[in-house]
């Protein structure tokens, strides 16, 4: 049960990833019958948005688990979490090393 | 658990979002700003060289987005008029079918004055086109396809001149790639001069995202340009990935296919020019004409030559569609 909890938010990570995805694509697909121009901002604004309050929520859990770890193992998945967070920059950063 | 654990795990928490979270906001932006620039305004029509022409509308294959060009018909020595040999014209990104940065109008009267009728028109979300997204040729490929179907079936601009016997496909830069892409799967293109194409366009977005100063961001740095690019996939649709000829390009065999390029090339290095060669020739059919530009700077081939480019790609096309009837 200790380590449902703490891998509550990598779990909730992946889910909000994929709502924020999935509404994305809902928004182009119903603001491309309005022309590209209204797609192209309709799908910056959804998605920028989205991201923000996906973090909102992402940091309320995380928060939350923070406090309520009180395992080594809940502590590493808290890491891990961090890690998977970070990964898209740190892929970035492997294919583009500073000169 | 510690405080100072938790006091590290949260910070790392912190730093992880915060960073990523700026990596995505940034890279989507670049990707936004990739996808469409404001089109140019087309300013002087074949009109303004002497030629007689038709304004035309048609769509592209398989989304039947309205495409507005030019249909010039060929010029006889006897200055009858002919579209009995057509060539589909494309014009570079971020132009229009004037692309006075190429010089485009000036090549399609030199080729019309030789007997080639010609088919310009604006790509998707250039010139007078609607906007569309930018993709670099993976969905511009559907206006050539269009321009050809248009060609074959469409209502014919000017009835008195009947319709084409033949059909060849002419791109510089973003347009030649396009050319090669859509000649790649559509048979019926039955010669192509390629000015200037990339292989894959990725190396080339990747390198000019890093140049690219984007506002109010400024100068952007390269590790955002492989999420930029997933990033218009994943928010627009375009997948750049997509954009390369070089995949493509031997399936054009056993049709003609006249390969230029100039030395002095640095937004699409001569070393796309040598890949694609290198697969275009690969065929035991394979018909490739080469012409590498001493001193020529990217999409500069013509204006640099002038009337040689003219007689080679007219030589190229007498040659690859037969005289004109």
């Amino acid at each position: 049960m200790r380590i449902l909890r703490a891998a509550q938010p990598i779990l909730v990570l992946v889910v909000l990833v994929a709502l924020l995805v999935g509404l994305t694509i809902i928004a182009r697909l119903i603001s491309g019958h309005a022309g590209f121009l209204v797609e192209r901002q309709v799908v910056l604004v959804v998605w920028l948005s989205g991201l923000v309050i996906a973090g909102a929520v992402f940091a309320t859990l995380v928060g939350r688990s923070i406090r309520r770890a009180d395992s080594p193992s809940s502590r590493w998945l808290l890491v891990a979490t961090a890690l998977v967070l970070t990964s898209p920059l740190a892929l970035s950063l492997l294919q583009h090393p500073s000169p | 658990m510690g405080m100072t654990w938790r006091r590290t795990i949260a910070g790392l928490m912190i730093l992880a979002g915060l960073l990523t979270l700026g990596y995505v906001g940034i890279s989507s932006y670049i990707a936004e700003q990739l996808v469409y620039e404001t089109p140019k305004p087309i300013v002087r029509t074949p009109a303004s060289l002497g030629l007689r022409f038709a304004s035309v509308t048609f769509p592209s294959r398989d989304d039947h987005i309205n495409l507005q060009g030019w249909f010039i018909p060929g010029v006889l020595p006897d200055g009858r008029l002919t579209v009995d040999r057509m060539i589909v014209a494309v014009h570079g990104t971020r132009q229009n079918r004037e692309s006075p940065g190429d010089h485009l109008l000036e090549l399609t009267a030199a080729l019309a004055r030789h007997g080639l009728g010609v088919l310009s028109f604006d790509m998707r979300g250039m010139g007078e086109s609607p906007p569309a997204p930018l993709s670099m040729g993976a969905l511009e490929q559907r206006d050539v396809l269009g321009a050809v179907d248009f060609l074959r079936r469409g209502t014919a601009p000017m009835p008195e001149l009947g319709r084409p016997r033949i059909i060849g496909g002419l791109g510089i830069s973003m347009g030649a790639a396009t050319v090669l892409l859509a000649a790649s799967q559509e048979p019926a293109i039955a010669a192509v001069v390629s000015d200037s194409a990339y292989a894959e366009v990725v190396p080339i977005l990747e390198r000019e995202i890093a140049k690219r100063s984007v506002a109010p961001i400024g100068r952007v740095p390269g590790v955002f340009a492989p999420s930029a690019l997933v990033m218009a996939r994943l928010l627009y649709g375009v997948d750049f990935f997509a954009a390369r000829p070089v995949a493509t390009v031997a399936r054009i065999a056993p049709r003609p296919l006249f390969l230029i390029h100039g030395t002095a090339d640095d937004y699409v290095p001569i070393s796309n020019f040598l890949e694609l060669n290198a697969v275009a020739t690969s065929g035991q059919d394979a018909h490739v004409t080469t012409w590498i530009v001493p001193n020529a700077r990217h999409a500069q081939a013509f204006k640099k030559t002038g009337a040689e480019y003219v007689t080679r790609v007219v030589a190229f096309f007498d040659a690859a569609l037969g005289a004109a009837g």
